[in-house]
This record gives structure tokens, sequence and C-alpha cells, in this order.
């Protein structure tokens, strides 16, 4: 298989061997996935964009320890991934000392708080699953292409998803 | 959503990303420190050989933390220096008299360690195809590492070095130039 030199599998490879002239190529290539990603993690626009930019620092922090032998965009989007997960781990310990939790007047506010919970509850679950499941996750999520296809992936992502749900169940005791 | 500013974004995150690189970068030649305790140790003239230790320190920071080609020219030049290091360190415990004068070895071991090293690097640079970056910072790298050792006999040692290290390295680099 050929790799473009302008993917984002090269050039953070580059990026991680000092080459500075790619860091710009590299940013734009991450930020939209990144931001995408935060905001649908987050729930609401505004949340995902401030996790998106605390996100994307810490991917091009992280840059220099990229293994290029591993696919780059789940890679980065695994960093962050965990980065909403924490932060939406804070916002949660901030409401739970709020004074008085208030009662929503409407439905779908109810609706959404709940979604939330369920997907900060899943993003926990996925914190408990090693690298390799992550990002086999993390690619059938955005449909991105790994190194390995067919049957391959397709009983990886199996085996993932049956161990997403055993650490599910195991923290909450549900399905 | 407010709108982003993304090249804030973009310079916050490169200055994180250099902060790291430097980190590793410093990390990373820190065992170089215990090499240089040792060098000053065992030689005489310990203020050189800790200045030489000092910028070679430096040096080998700054080529791990801009990374690529000079990244690479860390190791083979430590290693490559470790041979006029050694033999001035072992040259230098002996002395020779003749018609009531004594001298050490130091400058001969000098000579003959960087002929060595300015080998070893040129003939990694050249079976690894690896350019002038490489080069220089391999060279460089490797003559602070043996002028840790060489400052035993002065001056005069360290320019025996980086002669050896000239004679070494020098047939190779223009067979190389002229091929291209």
């Amino acid at each position: 298989m050929t790799v473009a030199p302008d993917s984002l599998d090269v050039l953070l490879a580059r990026l991680a061997d000092g080459d500075r002239a790619v860091f710009t190529p590299v940013f734009q290539k991450l930020w939209e996935p990144t931001l995408r990603l935060c905001t649908r993690l987050m729930g609401n626009d505004a949340d995902g964009a401030d996790a998106a930019q605390t996100a994307m620092v810490k991917i091009l922090e992280r840059a220099s320890a990229y293994d290029r032998t591993r696919p780059a965009l789940p890679w980065a989007l695994g960093i962050a991934s965990w980065e909403c997960r924490t932060l939406l781990t804070k916002r949660s310990r901030r409401n739970e000392t709020a004074a008085t939790p208030a009662e929503s007047d409407e439905g779908g506010g109810v609706e959404e708080q709940e979604r939330r919970l369920l997907l900060e509850a899943a993003m926990t679950a996925m914190g408990t699953l090693s690298e390799a499941d992550q990002q086999t996750l993390l690619a059938t999520f955005w449909e991105y292409a790994t190194p390995v296809g067919g049957a391959t992936l397709r009983q990886r992502r199996s085996r993932a998803l049956t161990r997403l749900k055993d650490a599910f169940r195991r923290l909450y005791g549900l399905d | 959503m407010d709108s982003i500013d993304l090249s804030t974004l973009e310079r916050r995150a490169r200055l994180r990303y250099e902060v790291t690189m430097f980190g590793r970068a410093l990390l990373g030649f820190l065992p170089v420190l215990g090499l240089v305790a040792l060098a000053t140790w065992l030689n005489r003239r310990t203020t050189s050989a800790a200045v030489f230790g000092g910028v070679l320190f430096a040096t080998g920071v700054v080529a791990l933390w801009r990374g690529q080609l000079l990244r690479r020219a860390v190791l083979p030049g430590v290693l490559s220096g470790l041979l006029p290091l050694v033999f001035a360190i072992i040259a230098n415990r002996g002395h020779a008299c003749a018609s009531g004068h004594c001298s050490t070895y130091c400058l001969p071991a000098c000579t003959a360690g960087g002929v060595l090293a300015g080998l070893v690097v040129s003939i990694i640079a050249h079976r690894r195809k690896l350019g002038l970056p490489f080069l220089l910072g391999a060279s460089a790298i490797s003559m602070l590492t043996g002028a840790m050792g060489c400052s035993c006999a002065g001056s005069s040692g360290i320019v025996g070095m980086a002669i050896g290290f000239g004679v070494g390295a020098v047939p190779l680099t223009v067979r190389a130039l002229m091929k291209r």
C-alpha cells in the first residue's frame, strides 16, 4: 500500500522527527475532525470548541511521541476523546457539588442530560479498554481507513465491541 | 459558537510542541552528563574538560531538540568521540622520558583517536547516505566528546585530534561529494 506524502500519517511522522515545516499542515488536517469529535462528545458547540482547543494543544504536545507504525487520525482522536472524557468528568463533579439540583422544566433538557451522561459513561468504559481497542472503535466511528481491512478489521471491531460491552456491564451493571 | 482564533491556537500548540521536544531532548541527553563527570574526574585539566563537557551537553541537547538529521547525528557522534577520549585518558596514565625530558602519550593518542573517529563518522554518513547536517552535527559532537580527554595536552591535544579527525573524515566525504 502506498501512502501519499501529504497524508496525516506521513506528516505526523515527520513532525515527530522534528520537521517543523509540516506543523501547520498537521494542525489544519487535525482541527476539523477534532472539533467534530469534541462537539459530539461534549454535547454543545461552545464546550466542544473549548475541548477541541485543549485537545489540539495536547495532541501536538505529544506529537514528538507519535509512533509512526500506527494510523495518525485514530491516535490523535484517541487523545482528543480522552481529553473530552476528562472535561466531562470534571463537569459532572462540579454539577454534583452544586448546591441544589435544578429541576428541569423541559423534557428535551432531561433527554439531553441523559444522553450526555450515557455518553460520559461510554467514554469511561472506553477508557478501560486497551489502546488498540480504542483505536479500532474510533476508526469505526470515523470510518477511517486502518492498515488492516476486511475480515481482520471486522474481527478486531467485534472483539473491541465485546470488550466495551463487558467494561460497561462491569462498571454500571447494565448493557 | 464564538469564532476560534486558530492562529493563536496554533501558536500555543507550537509552543507546547517545542517545550515537549526540548524536554525530551534534555532528558535524552542526560546520561551524557555521567560521561562528562567521569571524563572531568579522570582528566588532570578538570576545568577544560568541564567546559568542553558543558558545550557538548548544550550541543547534544540542541541537536536532539532540532531533530531530523541532527538528531541522528547524536549517537554516532558521541560513540565515535569516545575513541579519542578513551585513548587520551589511557595515554595520560603513562609517560615517556628521554634525555631528561618527560612527556605523556596524550598528543599521539588524540591524533590517532581523531583519525579513527573521523573515519567512523564519514563511513556512517557515506553508508547511510546522510547529508551535510549529519556530518557536521556528528563531527561537532564527536570532537567535543574527544576534546574532554584531549585537553590533557592543552590546545595542542585538541588541535591534534581535530587534524586527525579531518584526515579520517575528508577522503570519504570528498569522494561522496565528487560522486554527486
